[in-house]
């Protein structure tokens, strides 16, 4: 074999020296003795090359202005957030129960949407059309995927120190949201929406943890709830559904349930 | 920015730091003023930055609007994250981590979203699967159709995260450790999931030899 050492490297070895990641420099010195082991590093080479690196879709000189004007208002937001949040006392950030009204209305709406989809009616309800209804459904589920937006930015934003923190709010707040969140699910989950039924579950999970949890929290229990919500880039994938059913909204599109797909 | 007055003067400011930082001067000192809550230098460090993070951002994801909203949350965060950021390090290898992380998160749900449906068109697409620009290939590239198709079959078995790891490490050159860290991953498994990326990568082009025993 005249390999100078008894061992031939593995695999994974030779992979982690391809990278200059050598855990020592046994394996370089194996490799100047070793034909077999050499050969055995070109071939991994050479299937490493046949994966191509892409070059990205071309962006000008003015991307980064581009993407600071569609991130400015979400900074914007978020500061502002941030100095609500140090002026005013936590309890008193919670929007106003009657914004809960319409969302009560819309839920209904959803509800009668289901029913009108999945079990025929010998005549379908000619007060309100069925695009209307389509409508409402979006901006009721966009509003809802604001407010719980709203919710995780100030639970990930909370506390910061050693003492306890106060989430009464929170925690109401997430109650009233998690019916309407459940029949959104079930509404994305019966449309054949995957996707969005998935985000809507991982976010029914939080809010049902935090609903569930006492009025004041240690900093720990704070950092469990904020780890999941961080880990599982819920946030993140909340705000991409809210931003696609936006956008639906705007075009007023035809498709009966909310949402599209989380990615394209 | 409420008035003409202060807009100048922010602009003014805004053109100066922008000077400094075309120099390659003092990007510190414009993370620095972002802490202290100025606008106008977080502006100046995306900018600056953008390009790259979509680059690697596309390259993760292999679709130029997943890219975008990588690009757009990874800034929030990392706006988010300042007051964690050590002066001492690089912004720009901390913000690629961050976009390294959000991309992750992306391609997991997507995933989900996959689960027992087939992939759509967008894999056609996929810049993992375009021919290399300029440096010539093996000559396996002759065939650039079946290595194309084995490929493709390659990455459709990667997890999200073996595919996350190996485009860190086989693209954007970032080291293991590195990949640790932007994937929350301690240094083991980022490593796992590497070579595990590279067995399936090998065994779908069709010569991958078992050495580990006897050359």
């Amino acid at each position: 074999m005249g390999s100078g050492s008894l061992t031939h490297p593995t695999e994974d070895e030779l992979v982690l020296h391809h990278w200059g990641e050598d855990d020592g420099p046994e394996v370089a010195r194996h490799l100047q003795d070793c034909a077999d082991c050499r050969a055995a590093l070109a071939a991994l080479r050479r299937d490493l090359q046949a994966v191509p690196v892409p070059d990205p879709p071309h962006r000008g000189e003015d991307y980064g202005r581009h993407v600071w004007l569609r991130l400015q208002p979400r900074l914007a937001a978020e500061a502002r957030a941030r100095r609500v949040g140090r002026l005013r006392p936590f309890r008193a950030r919670r929007p106003s129960s009657r914004l809960f009204v319409p969302l009560a209305v819309a839920a209904a709406l959803v509800l009668a949407f289901l029913v009108g989809r999945h079990w025929p009616h010998p005549a379908p309800p000619a007060a309100i059309s069925q695009a209307a209804r389509e409508r409402i459904l979006l901006v009721a589920v966009g509003d809802h995927l604001e407010r719980s937006e709203m919710l995780l930015v100030e639970l990930v934003n909370a506390g910061g120190g050693d003492k306890p923190v106060d989430i009464s709010s929170e925690r109401q707040w997430a109650q009233e949201l998690v019916g309407a969140n459940r029949l959104y699910r079930q509404t994305a989950m019966r449309a054949g929406e995957p996707g969005v039924a998935s985000v809507l579950d991982e976010l029914e999970r939080v809010l049902v943890e935090v609903a569930h949890r006492p009025s004041s929290l240690s900093a720990g229990e704070l950092g469990q709830i904020q780890h999941r919500i961080e880990s599982r880039g819920l946030l993140f994938h909340v705000r991409v559904i809210e931003t696609q059913v936006r956008e639906k909204e705007k075009e007023g599109t035809q498709t009966p349930v909310p949402g599209g797909k989380v990615v394209s | 920015m409420t008035s003409k007055p202060r807009d100048g003067l922010t602009a003014a400011l805004g053109e100066r730091l922008t000077e400094r930082m075309a120099g390659g001067e003092d990007e510190a000192q414009a993370v620095a003023r972002a802490r202290d809550g100025d606008p106008e230098a977080f502006r100046l460090l995306v900018e600056r930055h953008s390009r790259d993070v979509f680059r690697l951002a596309f390259r993760m994801t292999g679709n130029e609007h997943d890219a975008e909203d990588v690009v757009q949350e990874a800034f929030l965060k990392a706006y988010r994250k300042l007051d964690a950021f050590e002066e001492r390090a690089q912004f720009g290898s901390w913000l690629h981590r961050i976009a390294a992380n959000c991309a992750y998160d992306l391609l997991r749900a997507r995933a989900r979203r996959d689960q027992g449906v087939e992939r759509r068109e967008e894999d056609e697409s996929d810049p993992m699967l375009a021919v290399p620009s300029g440096a010539p290939g093996p000559d396996r590239l002759l065939v650039g159709g079946e290595v194309r198709r084995r490929l493709k079959a390659a990455l459709a078995r990667m997890s999200a995260l073996e595919r996350s790891a190996f485009t860190l490490r086989h693209l954007e050159g970032m080291s293991i450790a590195e990949i640790s860290r932007a994937l929350d991953l301690d240094t083991s498994a980022a490593k796992q999931s590497v070579f595990r990326a590279v067995r399936k990568l090998r065994e779908a082009l069709g010569e991958h030899v078992q050495w580990g025993a006897a050359p």
